[in-house]
């Protein structure tokens, strides 16, 4: 980590206020229970933007909207110009091959090693030769501090490993777009304060367009350059780091202080619901 | 009284929703077949695992299902004094019926359930949402050659059942009932034709597709299961899995034999 | 991107010009090591290179290792901009010999 953090961020200046990511008015639901309602998004080139919401808030499903992994009921998601939930297959293939996607528990697949997880992508999309495979895939580790794990099965690697295995994976092809989900979730600080470290790195050496999604304050205000606060199912506020901070809405706020939500209670209501079916 | 029907009607529903969502990833693994890359690496390494390392169990339950048949045919056929017969009876019952069915009922057992707890371990940790996100179809990675090496070795286990439930039936009748050895060959060539051996590959061909078809569905959709998640979902689908693997394919069986005898 | 070779006092000079990636990055490699097979060392001239990814850089470090095994060099010159960050992020700044020019080779 020891090279200049000083240095400005001059590798995003060509087009730094163009929109890569756009949603719009999006609605999602699992069956009957709705859980996004009316997101509204943007994601500019270049940007570091953290999704930012308690458990049950919805940033799962947010994410996996964005991946295209999961319909919306309502509204759009454009991403790279092209709307992901109507563009047709081959398209889809090519916009997914420009982006890397880190999975929380690394998602590795369990019946090949590390080094093969890593270099799958590549073999199935490129005609690269194998020994450039190689030391790409040495790079990546490197990078991810897991130099010497290539020929380790994923059963053998720790949480931490297994998710800095994943981001590896997600990099490979050098994406111009990352997602990734809970960076530091079930991590020890120091590992934490590293990923975090390595996503700027990442950002300013590639140039890339990053997502995270979390539930952690400190490494939200590390590396966003905008945060978008979500509260059951809604975007309250998005702003810089300053902005949150300074942010009077109740519910952002609640977040920041770590406290935990205030429930109204109707006293019959919550009579009723504890005695409900019993004689 | 309406809750019940309610219940009754919730359940049809379910039962005609898993096959659709069945029938339907059924069609998406056969059409991706043809897409490309084809993963030769992974056929083999599938083919290694459903088909050679299946050989200990097909030839132990197939040498023992061969001399149990020969014992109960000498019972019965010595009533009828035609033990001459023993041979044909033995190969005719192996070849017909035994040798599919066992053979899938075996497959099920070590292959049905191992794949569908894989793969719905697969989908608990995500392994098929970072595929799609690679741009990696799951169908044409994880799925067709595990179908393809299903329907390759299922055939050629059932052959290998056959031959040496045949075996197994000339020890019994040969050493232990001291029939003459020649005669239970003799007879076995006589009697059976190629329409029997025709019966034995398509029946097994179908219960090929039933086993790997139902294993990877029910693991592929674990995370649709009602009530319960991860571990515990894993332990039920494979369960299910096992049970309606085999049903279907007895259930299949009695309509390929109405058909083809 | 495309490239060309030219000399500068007993060594090929290999100009890379544009982008670097995956699409391309094979050429550079079969061309290196072609250069390299013939008992020449290389500069690889980066002033006209605008990005190179991790694919460039793998093939630089496979050339790299082929130089050293025939006692041959493998220099890198006018590394700047993005590319320049890309050799810092993953710290090959420290294995290359990156020159300022090409004309800083001297006998």
């Amino acid at each position: 980590m020891s090279d200049n953090q000083t240095q400005s961020k001059t590798a995003q200046e060509p087009s730094k206020d163009q929109v890569l990511i756009q949603v719009n008015q999006l609605d999602s639901a699992y069956g009957e229970r709705k859980i996004l309602k009316g997101i509204e998004l943007s994601v500019k080139q270049g940007e570091i933007l953290v999704i930012m919401g308690g458990s049950g808030s919805g940033k799962s499903t947010l994410l996996k909207n964005m991946l295209g992994l999961m319909q919306p009921t309502r509204g759009e998601i454009i991403i790279d110009k092209m709307n992901i939930n109507t563009v047709d297959k081959q398209q889809m293939l090519k916009l997914r091959r420009t982006m890397g996607v880190a999975f929380q528990g690394g998602a590795l697949l369990s019946s090949m090693s590390v080094g093969d997880n890593i270099k799958l992508p590549l073999r199935q999309h490129t005609d690269l030769d194998e020994s450039t495979i190689s030391i790409m895939t040495r790079l990546k580790l490197e990078l991810m501090n897991l130099a010497g794990f290539e020929d380790l099965m994923p059963s053998e690697l720790s949480g931490g490993m297994l998710k800095r295995a994943g981001l590896a994976r997600a990099v490979i092809m050098d994406p111009k777009i990352l997602f990734f989900d809970e960076p530091s979730a079930g991590l020890d600080p120091v590992t934490s304060v590293e990923l975090d470290q390595l996503i700027l790195e990442l950002r300013k050496a590639m140039n890339m367009t990053i997502i995270v999604v979390t539930h952690e304050l400190e490494s939200a205000f590390t590396i966003a350059d905008r945060i978008a606060v979500l509260y059951d199912g809604e975007i309250v506020k998005t702003g810089t780091v300053e902005e949150i901070k300074a942010c009077d809405d109740e519910r952002v706020a609640n977040l920041i202080n770590r406290k935990p939500r205030e429930v109204q209670i109707d006293g019959e209501k919550y009579l009723s619901r504890l005695t409900e079916g019993a004689e | 009284m309406f809750s019940n029907i309610e219940k009754l009607g919730g359940r049809t529903i379910s039962v005609i929703e898993e096959l659709g969502r069945l029938g339907h990833f059924l069609l998406t693994v056969v059409t991706s077949i043809f897409s490309r890359p084809f993963g030769w690496k992974e056929l083999v390494k599938q083919i290694a695992f459903i088909g050679a390392r299946s050989m200990p169990i097909i030839l132990l339950s197939g040498l023992f299902t061969g001399m149990v048949l020969a014992l109960q045919f000498y019972d019965v056929l010595a009533r009828f004094g035609s033990v001459d017969l023993m041979g044909s009876a033995v190969g005719l019952s192996l070849i017909q019926e035994l040798g599919p069915v066992m053979t899938a009922l075996m497959v099920i057992a070590r292959v049905g359930s191992s794949t569908c707890a894989e793969i719905a371990i697969m989908r608990n940790e995500q392994q098929f949402d970072a595929l799609t996100c690679m741009a990696i179809s799951p169908y044409r990675y994880v799925m067709v050659p595990r179908f393809l090496a299903a329907v390759i070795s299922i055939p050629l286990l059932t052959a290998i059942f056959n031959v040496i439930g045949i075996i197994g039936g000339y020890i019994v009748g040969v050493f232990i009932k001291d029939l003459s050895g020649v005669a239970y060959m003799q007879t076995i060539i006589d009697t059976i034709t190629w329409s029997d051996l025709r019966m034995s590959i398509v029946k097994s061909l179908i219960f090929a597709v039933i086993v790997i078809w139902i294993a990877m569905g029910k693991g592929f959709y674990v995370h649709l299961e009602k009530g319960v998640s991860g571990a515990e979902a894993v332990g039920r689908v494979t369960t299910k899995a096992v049970v309606a693997s085999a049903i279907t394919m007895l259930f299949a069986d009695y309509i390929a034999s109405s058909f083809l005898i | 991107m495309s490239f060309e070779c030219s000399d500068h006092l007993n060594y090929k000079v290999l100009h890379l010009t544009g982008e670097v990636d995956l699409s391309n990055s094979s050429k550079v490699r079969r061309c290196l090591l072609d250069i390299l097979d013939h008992g020449q060392s290389v500069i690889v001239d980066f002033s006209e290179l605008t990005y190179i990814d991790s694919s460039g850089m793998a093939t630089l470090v496979e050339g790299l290792n082929a130089a050293n095994k025939k006692k041959l060099t493998l220099a890198i010159a006018n590394a700047n901009g993005a590319p320049l960050q890309v050799l810092e992020l993953t710290r090959l700044n420290q294995v290359f010999n990156l020159i300022a020019s090409v004309e800083d080779i001297k006998e």
